[in-house]
């Protein structure tokens, strides 16, 4: 758009490549719903080096971060555009747990271990329930009428990783608890073990990405290629000006992470709740601000396997990947963390682990995911076996019958008591 | 049934059994023995029939059948070194892992004559035989470590057989099986994981209980020896419906339901290296004579392997419920593990989930069971509370287990994951340090032995 004749001045140039850069800026920064959070950054810092109360640092830095978060996961998915599927996945399951992973490594880097755990637990204790919770919740109200379904083979292998991080967690808790010597003698032991069950955890997700992206993408890229239709295969910016960006948000994400880490306990004092509270719920929630609202957008258009594969995928890589990570660099520094998370903690992790893997079993295998499973349309459905009718759901429900024909192996599984009228 | 020299039938060569029958012989004994199968081969019985004499021959005939028809018969040797080791007085950790290695192909063969004598006794007391004796190292492990009075050791190599089921063997048959077969499906059949699966949350549950009795009861500071007492008759009574629940599934097993557990095996039998026989290869008679002797020397052995393990342990510097829960089953489940590697291999995922699973089975719901009634028997307070962090891998184990097999295909993500487990609960155990103490009877001081909690009283 900047080929002009020679004949014109060099102003002309320049404006032209000024309007590309505000082009470039506009779409960068202004595109995003959550613009109107933007001016918290600014004040955020104005409070930090005005010494304002802490209480209000944190506050703003907390509300700063949201947007960025947002903004990362914008440029992460334009770089996949230029990258390839392969390593763009890659890049996109990496930079969407970027915000926690900064938090955590200030907290590494300030010995506040146990802000630490908290964050990273509450992260995965909020993907599990809250972001899965909401995206099902609001995608089975708005697609009531229809079936919704979802590939059982990727949440398998996600819970099953889950699966083997909770036995990682599990086996120093019950270490600690069991041993009638003071704690203070166990440490090593624990220690030991936390980090041997690192290294196992770190192997895990390296064969699980191996999998994912190498041997059986089948499996994972079903709903993919459905997904883009409404976007264009070329990306919005340039590969070098998304990489300037990111490394430019990048660096405002950890200096309002620094902020964030640094006055946590004064926010809590002042504000009256725990920092535990504060670590396991406040903290996730705005890290995760962005993948929440995508997973729900995704559950309205009943694309449940992309919800499921944020939602599930962000858990699995923060306890396979981020923890281990920590515990690794930990290690490095000469700091001693262990996986035991406490009781309380620990307990509440299993039961997340095992109620979402129970939950999306049923789901799995009834292939349902509506609130209504009594839905009467659906038995009429079943009586008419060629598609007839101008009615939504009998022609929804011919297109689940020739899903079902499709797929004989899964409708002998089932063992939910509607599958039967299908057969 | 059979003549008594089949091996002159064809040829003079001789036509090597093993091929599983399907005639109404139960799918438990084919599939545990299947899997023993792929160890054995040909005897040549050439050089034996030079021999004049008939008798002689016969006999050596016979003898070479038993003792060199696998290819674990290297380690035999093993076996006379360490009667001999116990006997001029070498070092113990050697007679230990002497026994250790000559124990490895001591339960191959008897796993071999159990199948040998099926033949004669038809499917039915076949099947019961191999339910029982499928395990007999570790049975005769724990009776002789009942006899010491270690009880730790009893309940750690137990518990260690079933883990090692679950965990090393499925685990590392679905990762060879999945990376052999990447392009295809890997399917079973789970209604027989599904029963297998049933049966051990049965036995966890008996488990639990005392475990969750005992720690409620101390917190409420009652008396420790009524909680001891209470403890231990919730155990024996656990163990009695533990053995009834067994012997249903043996009815399900063997009896009613036999064509779940009989999979779609008829049309590849041919490319094992076996021929069509049905005929067994020794006498019945030859058969259980030999099976008397081999019990003979796994006790023996064992005998040996319980004595010497705790100078194992201070000379190696390993805790001793390491080589009890890692060690130990890795030894006698050594010939199944392989045979089920092989099996996933081949894409018999029904054949190596029936060795897998039925074993962890029979252990958990039938030999501990046995083993807490025998020593309430010989008088020796055994209950089933295994401590916290055993019984918290144990649960793990089997729910991660059941997740794994309830979709009924495979790949080979579930074996890495199942393996990793395996090494996570093993570094566990690793990192506990045993006391340097060889004249005590407990093994972990740090942690309460299950004797001393009851006898500190």
């Amino acid at each position: 758009m900047c080929i002009q004749p020679l004949l014109h001045s060099r102003s002309d140039t320049d404006r032209c490549r000024f309007r590309m850069f505000a082009a470039n800026v506009g779409k960068v920064v202004f595109e995003t719903r959550l613009l109107v959070l933007y001016p918290a950054i600014p004040m955020a810092f104005i409070a930090h080096y005005y010494r304002f109360n802490r209480p209000w640092i944190f506050g703003l830095s907390l509300i700063g971060l949201t947007p960025l978060a947002e903004r990362l996961s914008f440029l992460t998915e334009q770089i996949a555009y230029f990258t390839g599927p392969t390593v763009g996945g890659l890049v996109n399951a990496t930079c969407g747990n970027a915000t926690e992973l900064i938090i955590a490594m200030f907290a590494l880097h300030k010995r506040k271990i146990h802000v630490l755990k908290y964050s990273l637990l509450g992260s995965i204790i909020t993907n599990l329930l809250l972001v899965l919770g909401s995206s099902l919740l609001c995608g089975g109200i708005a697609n009531r009428n229809k079936q919704q379904k979802f590939d059982h083979m990727q949440v398998d292998a996600n819970t099953l990783l889950l699966l083997l991080g909770l036995l990682c967690h599990i086996a120093p808790l019950l270490f600690n608890l069991t041993s009638i010597d003071p704690p203070k003698l166990d440490r090593t032991s624990v220690l030991q073990l936390s980090r041997a069950s690192s290294i196992v955890m770190l192997l895990a997700y390296v064969a699980y990405l191996f999998f994912q992206l190498k041997t059986h993408t089948q499996l994972f890229e079903s709903q993919e290629d459905q997904h883009d239709d409404n976007d264009k295969e070329t990306a919005s910016i340039g590969f070098w000006s998304a990489l300037i960006w990111l490394c430019l948000m990048t660096i405002i994400i950890s200096v309002l992470s620094e902020y964030v880490v640094g006055t946590i306990e004064d926010a809590s004092e002042t504000w009256g709740i725990s920092v535990s509270f504060i670590s396991i719920i406040l903290l996730p929630i705005v890290g995760n601000a962005a993948e929440h609202a995508g997973s729900v957008i995704f559950a309205f258009k009943n694309k449940l396997d992309i919800s499921l594969g944020v939602a599930m995928g962000s858990a699995s890589q923060i306890l396979m990947f981020v923890v281990p990570l920590c515990v690794t660099m930990a290690w490095i520094m000469g700091i001693n963390m262990s996986l035991d998370f406490g009781l309380l903690e620990t307990g509440c992790l299993a039961f997340s682990i095992f109620l979402t893997a129970f939950t999306l079993q049923l789901l799995g295998h009834a292939s349902l995911s509506n609130m209504f499973p009594l839905d009467p349309s659906k038995f009429e459905a079943a009586a008419a076996p060629v598609p007839v009718g101008a009615s939504s759901s009998g022609a929804t429900a011919s297109a689940e019958m020739e899903q079902k024909k499709e797929d004989p192996e899964e409708s002998s599984e089932d063992e939910g008591g509607l599958m039967g009228l299908f057969d | 049934m059979a003549s008594t020299e089949p091996w002159l039938q064809e040829n003079g060569s001789v036509k090597r059994l093993t091929k599983e029958s399907r005639h109404g012989h139960g799918h438990s004994r084919t599939a545990h023995n299947k899997s023993s199968s792929s160890l054995r081969r040909k005897s040549d019985m050439t050089l034996v029939s030079k021999v004049p004499c008939s008798t002689v021959r016969n006999f050596l005939a016979n003898l070479q059948e038993v003792i060199l028809g696998t290819k674990l018969s290297v380690l035999f040797v093993a076996i006379p070194f360490a009667i001999a080791a116990q006997y001029f007085g070498f070092a113990r950790p050697w007679v230990f892992s002497l026994s250790l290695l000559g124990l490895i192909p001591l339960a191959e063969r008897v796993s071999f004559l159990t199948e040998q004598i099926a033949f004669y006794t038809g499917p039915t007391v076949g099947g019961l035989l191999n339910a029982s004796c499928g395990n007999a190292t570790e049975l005769i492990i724990a009776i002789f470590a009942l006899k010491e009075k270690k009880v730790d050791v009893v309940k750690y190599s137990l518990l260690g057989s079933i883990l090692s089921n679950l965990l090393l063997v499925l685990g590392t048959s679905l990762l060879c099986g999945g990376i052999a077969n990447l392009s295809t499906e890997q399917k079973f059949d789970r209604k027989q994981a599904d029963v297998n699966i049933a049966l051990l949350l049965l036995g966890l549950l008996c488990h639990l209980l005392p475990l969750m009795y005992r720690t409620a009861a101390e917190s409420t500071t009652a008396d420790a020896l009524s909680t001891a007492k209470a403890t231990l008759n919730l155990s024996r009574a656990s163990c009695i419906v533990m053995l009834i629940a067994y012997s249903a599934y043996l009815v399900f097993q063997l009896w009613t339901h036999r064509h779940i557990f009989e999979g779609p095996e008829e049309e590849d039998e041919d490319d094992m290296d076996v021929s069509n026989e049905e005929t067994p290869v020794i006498g019945f008679w030859s058969g259980m004579i030999w099976l008397i002797g081999m019990t003979a020397v796994i006790s023996l052995l064992s005998e040996y392997l319980v004595d010497t393990i705790e100078e194992a342990s201070t000379s190696w510097g390993i805790s001793v419920s390491f080589i009890s829960i890692i060690v130990l089953p890795i030894v006698g489940n050594a010939a199944e593990h392989a045979g089920a590697i092989i099996f996933a291999f081949k894409n018999k995922l029904d054949i190596t989930l029936g060795v897998a699973l039925g074993s962890a089975t029979q252990i958990s719901v039938f030999v501990v069971p046995l083993s807490v009634i025998v020593a309430w028997i010989i008088g020796i307070k055994m209950d089933l509370d295994f401590n916290l962090l055993e019984t918290g891998s144990l649960a793990l184990t089997i729910i991660a287990t059941a997740f794994t097999l309830q979709d009924g295909t495979s790949h080979y993500l579930k074996g890495v994951v199942l393996l990793l487990c395996y090494f996570v609960i093993g570094a566990s155990f690793f990192v506990q340090i045993s006391p340097t103490d060889p004249g005590t009877n407990s093994m972990n001081m740090r942690f309460k032995s299950s004797e001393q909690r009851i006898f500190r009283v």
